[in-house]
């Protein structure tokens, strides 16, 4: 313990200005709160995918009746 | 005892218990029977109690609230003739959020969305996506605060659902309505509005609608409000928004109702005239006193103008009389938390649980609430909760990005590392993740990785401030001083305000000058 007493010794200085230098960090993006849904949109969101799912089962109904045929 | 039920009765009983599908088929047997599939024979009421009846429930099938919806598609915004000066004066339009700034938190702490506006704390179909100043930009799709939804793809929406209606019924249409008569519908009062709202709704034929619309307001000459405000909505679909504004008028002299108030309040939104919708909304409120949805209308406007603290006021006046409503509670509770309060937060959003509310929205904003308000065993099961209740990629993401900041708060870089890669995992365009990846890398001395990750970033959301200034000042420490002061330029253009800009940018034109 003597020895780090004597490596580092504080400095307080007793008169003068104290300065300080402004490092300038890297800033964070801040956290960001998630807006609620309102209904009207949840139920658009819904329907979207419902239509989305239709066409996709019905092309994929497609297709395979194109495979029987050839 | 008859085991059967009349099918009519039961379809009626379907109707009322929301259960549209079954009624629909129900009615389409009854119709099958009937040699008229096409118009209902008016000597059959019952025949046509069906067909009407069928088309009620499918018309509730799709509906959504006409005053809630209000999508800008790409062309709308790009090619918008309607608004009345194209460089607005300060505080009078819509474009322009960032010149009313009064009392609100800046980006420093509240992020802000592609179109500079605070995120608000309510997503809405209308929400606005933000008037994209250039094409370019315009294109580019914008995930990034998520109210900025790609703006690409919402200017089919309208379209598909009514292909999906068609493609649900494999007979092709219900009603074929190029061959209806519609001069004959126009004269049944009672049958033509059911029959509006299907076209309306259900097939999304504007055009047809207004047609119907306009015979049968010509046939109650013009004295049934009801018709007007029809009108006055397929006009605004149309994009007819004058046309739309003097039906609405009319329709309010005859009769004043809050619904045409609120659609005509929907009209100046679109003409950009939100002063004039303020104004509309306070003569509503003399007629209507204390009516919620023209209340919330008000503080929508506030918000959008980037009037961040008359639109809590609002908001706190619309909880005053409905205690229970979302989108209030929400926006008070987002403005609390970035205006440093996280406990307030915190119980505005535990009321929002009490209510019912559970989804993975609402708990990652718990779990953030929590993190900030020192509660910290809760902060981890919310969390988890959140993450459990994701329904897509993105929510995942931004709930990622969010415990990344709760392990940067905690110290355990690691851990920061591994959710913001997450992040990124789940949503590749996540420029947020991006940029606190970056920071990251740069605390561990790796400054190219940190570069290109600040330059991924930065192409991602040239509205945020954070990546143009982090990537100025690694290059101002690697000495590379051009690019430094173009990032800077950048940043401040963002951010005029940030002070550790202009502090970076007066040190290079110092260095500039001297060479």
């Amino acid at each position: 313990m003597a020895e780090v007493k004597s490596m580092f010794r504080e400095v307080l200085p007793k008169q003068g200005q104290l300065s300080v230098e402004d490092i300038t960090t890297m800033v964070l993006c801040k956290p960001k709160l998630l807006p609620l849904k309102s209904l009207t949109l949840e139920k658009l969101e819904k329907m979207q995918q419902a239509a989305q799912d239709t066409i996709r089962q019905q092309e994929m109904a497609e297709k395979e009746h194109h495979q029987v045929t050839h | 005892m008859g085991s059967e039920m009349e099918p009519l009765l039961l379809a009626w009983s379907y109707f009322r218990r929301r259960k549209f599908q079954l009624c629909a088929d129900l009615c389409s047997q009854m119709l099958e029977k009937s040699p008229y599939d096409q118009e209902p024979d008016p000597d059959l009421p019952m025949i046509q109690a069906a067909w009407i009846l069928k088309a009620r429930a499918l018309t509730e099938m799709v509906y959504v609230d006409e005053i809630d919806v209000g999508q800008e598609g790409i062309a709308e915004i790009m090619l918008d003739e309607n608004a009345i000066a194209q460089v607005p004066r300060p505080g009078t339009s819509l474009k322009l959020p960032g010149t009313n700034q009064t009392g609100g938190p800046s980006p420093a702490v509240r992020p802000i969305t592609q179109a500079g506006r605070p995120i608000t704390g309510f997503l809405r179909p209308s929400t606005q996506s933000g008037r994209p100043g250039t094409m370019e930009q315009a294109i580019r799709t914008p995930r990034t605060a998520y109210t900025a939804r790609p703006v690409t793809s919402t200017s089919g929406r309208f379209v598909r659902l009514g292909t999906a209606s068609m493609l649900t019924s494999p007979d092709g249409p219900f009603i074929n309505l190029s061959r209806l008569n519609l001069t004959k519908y126009a004269q049944k009062p009672k049958l033509a509005k059911a029959l509006f709202e299907y076209i309306f709704h259900h097939e999304n034929d504007v055009k047809t609608a207004l047609d119907l619309a306009a015979l049968s307001t010509e046939y109650s000459q013009y004295k049934d409000w009801w018709w007007k405000v029809q009108i006055g909505k397929c006009y605004y679909r149309l994009g007819m928004y004058r046309e739309a504004e003097k039906q609405f008028k009319s329709a309010l002299k005859q009769q004043e109702m809050v619904d045409t108030f609120l659609y005509l309040a929907k009209v100046y939104i679109s003409l950009d005239q939100p002063v004039t919708a303020l104004n509309l909304f306070k003569q509503g409120l003399d007629k209507f006193p204390g009516e919620v949805s023209l209340l919330c209308g008000i503080a929508r406007i506030h918000e959008e103008m980037n009037n961040i603290s008359s639109a809590a006021e609002y908001y706190k006046e619309v909880l005053k009389q409905d205690n229970t409503h979302v989108e209030a509670i929400a926006c008070i509770g987002s403005n609390h938390f970035y205006s440093d309060q996280p406990e307030i937060a915190l119980r505005f959003y535990r009321r929002l649980l009490q209510m019912g509310v559970y989804n993975c929205q609402l708990f990652n904003n718990l779990g953030l609430c929590c993190f900030y308000a020192q509660q910290y065993d809760m902060t981890l099961t919310s969390f988890e909760r959140a993450l459990a209740l994701a329904e897509n990629e993105e929510e995942t993401a931004d709930v990622w990005y969010n415990l990344g900041h709760v392990a940067v708060g905690i110290g355990d870089t690691n851990l920061a590392h591994q959710c913001f890669r997450l992040a990124l995992v789940n949503n590749n365009n996540h420029a947020e993740a991006y940029n606190n990846l970056a920071v990251l890398e740069m605390r561990k001395g790796h400054v190219e990785q940190a570069r290109a990750l600040l330059q991924t970033a930065s192409s991602l959301a040239p509205h945020m401030y954070e990546p143009h200034f982090n990537f100025a000042t690694i290059s101002d420490k690697i000495g590379d001083l051009q690019r430094s002061y173009i990032a800077a330029k950048k940043s401040e253009a963002a951010f005029p305000d940030h002070v550790d800009t202009q502090h970076l940018i007066t040190q290079l034109k110092q260095h500039f000058a001297m060479l």
